[in-house]
């Protein structure tokens, strides 16, 4: 237990004032984890509007394959994106692989099924009511698409903090793309790992304070925007 | 006011198909009403009609324009000349005034001072302006819906059961408000399975059944003249027997249990089912000479005030009969649970139905 506490105690002690490193490390994974949730909401949220709203054939069998693909473990994706974006790959030529760029790329597309999937059942009711409400009383398209968002925010901002919440805890799908690379693609969670098994201990306990604190932060300021 | 004409009218919903085939005419100045059962494409056809969606089979026109032809802005026109009363209200988590004021707010119609007043005293909702629409009762959230239509002015108002489950204070308002907006010469369309309101508010009644349109006509030839036993069995023709056919004399019987009911009908045999409307029963405390062929005595089980008339349940036999009659006569008569009566009805007011 004193191991602990002490790990607890010396980790605190690194925040107070935070280096320049664990500084960088902290911008870094709020900027990875920031542009894939926001590209991942770019496409998951007119995803949700249009299977909430919209009735065609096989649209059950889409809604499934969304709910499947929520359930791909993150360190498949990893393995796709590392194939799309190693240098015999497809988008070798872009140099991605073990750049911030890779880690968006995997970390979007791991939450984008969860961000849509979350969505649509929160939009379940609210959009179509939302619809037949502004349409009956003579909306244009402008205003209709603006009635429907505007009832669908909650289902979109606890789809926004699912997502963020999902990737910027992952680990292994993050480390095989990116690297790791200390002052390059090196972020919470895969220093959290790299020093724990180092044995820098106090030091996973400092970042791991910082990641929960990131967590909360996010959280709170999304729910405040929620009016909850 | 706005005329409506449908033609050949279908629609499917991700491969089934609710609708089909539907042929319809409506004008102004009277209260549509479709009736049927639950599923039989209500909803869906007056959904169609508001252009809330799409119909997939068929031509829809409104004042004799084509709406397939339409851009989307002639449509959206069109759109803000209807008002919509959904079943399960839809309404703003906002004040009862920002309610109403939305509408109107979408169609960029400036109202006149006093009028959101005015539609909420029409609806019974005087007063209540500032009150969260979200806490209003049942009854309540349905006359807003309405109050807010009404406040739009639309030349189409279509209502989808606008009454269904509602206590008979709101029922009532609404009915009557209703029946204004008809005599206003608004086109009116209204979705129901509440027959004494068809009765009460239809000029014209459409039956649907399983999305077709099984019968069409003014409300008195629907609901007295079945075309079928199944829009006779949701009409309410409450009398409802079945029984076998026989020749009996230089007539036709329909045996049913202990009772032979004379019938007009060229088959003389096999399985029928029997509609008589209860107001085509006469009810008398004693036999009474007529010209009228059957004649049976029976006990009054129950009696029913529906307001205009009371309902009597009277067992003769065993056959179980529902008549109607004012409440005068009933006095009169001093009628009650357990008084002995008779019944008399024409061969002629029995409508056949084959079964086999």
């Amino acid at each position: 237990m004193g191991y602990v506490l002490d790990g607890l105690r010396q980790g605190a002690a690194l925040l107070l004032p935070p280096g320049r490193e664990i500084l960088e490390i902290i911008a870094l994974s709020l900027a990875v984890s920031g542009t894939a949730t926001a590209l991942a909401a770019m496409a998951a949220i007119p995803a949700a509007l249009f299977l909430a709203l919209k009735d065609f054939r096989f649209k059950r069998l889409l809604v499934g394959l969304v709910n499947t693909a929520m359930a791909v473990p993150a360190v498949l994706i990893g393995l796709l994106v590392y194939g799309l974006v190693s240098r015999r790959g497809p988008l070798g030529p872009l140099g991605l692989l073990f750049t911030p760029g890779a880690m968006v790329i995997a970390q979007a597309l791991l939450a984008f099924p969860l961000m849509t999937a979350l969505a649509l059942a929160a939009l379940k009711g609210v959009a179509r009511d939302a619809r037949d409400l502004a349409l009956s009383l003579g909306a244009d398209r402008r205003q209709l698409a603006w009635a429907v968002i505007r009832q669908g925010r909650f289902a979109f901002l606890t789809a926004v903090i699912a997502g963020f919440s999902r990737v910027i805890g992952e680990t292994g799908m993050t480390l095989m793309v990116g690297g790791n690379i200390k002052g390059q693609t090196r972020v919470l969670t895969t220093a959290i790992s790299l020093e724990t098994m180092k044995g820098n201990f106090e030091i996973g306990i400092a970042l791991g304070i910082v990641l929960l604190l990131a967590a909360l932060a996010i959280n709170i300021a999304l729910q405040a925007a929620q009016g909850k | 006011m706005m005329e409506v004409r449908v033609e050949n009218l279908g629609r499917a919903v991700q491969g089934k198909r609710i609708l089909e085939g539907i042929d319809l005419e409506i004008s102004p100045g009277a209260v549509h009403v479709i009736l049927g059962p639950n599923g039989a494409g209500k909803s869906t056809l007056l959904r169609l009609l508001g252009l809330l969606d799409r119909p997939d089979r068929g031509e829809i026109f409104l004042d004799g324009r084509k709406l397939s032809a339409m851009g989307r802005n002639e449509r959206t026109r069109l759109r803000r000349r209807c008002g919509f009363v959904f079943q399960a209200p839809l309404l703003l988590a906002a004040s009862v005034e920002a309610n109403l004021r939305f509408g109107a707010r979408l169609r960029g119609m400036r109202l006149a001072a006093g009028a959101v007043g005015e539609v909420l005293e029409r609806t019974g909702l005087a007063g209540r302006e500032a009150q969260d629409a979200r806490l209003l009762s049942g009854g309540e959230k349905q006359r807003l819906q309405l109050a807010r239509v009404l406040l739009l002015d639309p030349d189409l108002v279509l209502l989808d059961e606008p009454t269904a489950n509602l206590d008979p204070l709101s029922v009532k308002n609404i009915e009557t408000a209703i029946a204004q907006l008809a005599g206003a010469g608004k086109t009116v369309v209204m979705a129901t399975h509440n027959l004494i309101q068809a009765r009460l508010l239809a000029g014209k009644v459409f039956f649907l059944k399983q999305g077709r349109l099984a019968q069409a006509g003014s409300a008195a030839e629907v609901l007295s003249r079945p075309l079928s036993l199944d829009i006779a069995e949701f009409s309410a023709a409450e009398n409802i027997l079945s029984g076998t056919l026989a020749r009996r004399g230089g007539g036709t019987v329909l045996n049913c249990g202990p009772l032979a009911i004379e019938v007009v009908s060229e088959r003389a045999a096999g399985k029928a089912a029997a509609v008589i409307r209860p107001e085509d029963i006469l009810v008398s405390p004693r036999p009474i000479a007529s010209s009228a062929r059957n004649s049976f005595r029976g006990t009054v089980l129950t009696l029913a005030d529906l307001g205009a008339v009371i309902a009597l349940s009277v067992d003769c036999s065993g056959v179980l009969f529902s008549v109607f009659l004012t409440r005068v006569s009933c006095a009169q008569m001093g009628l009650a649970a357990g008084s002995d009566v008779t019944l008399t009805f024409k061969a002629t007011s029995v409508r056949l139905f084959p079964q086999d």
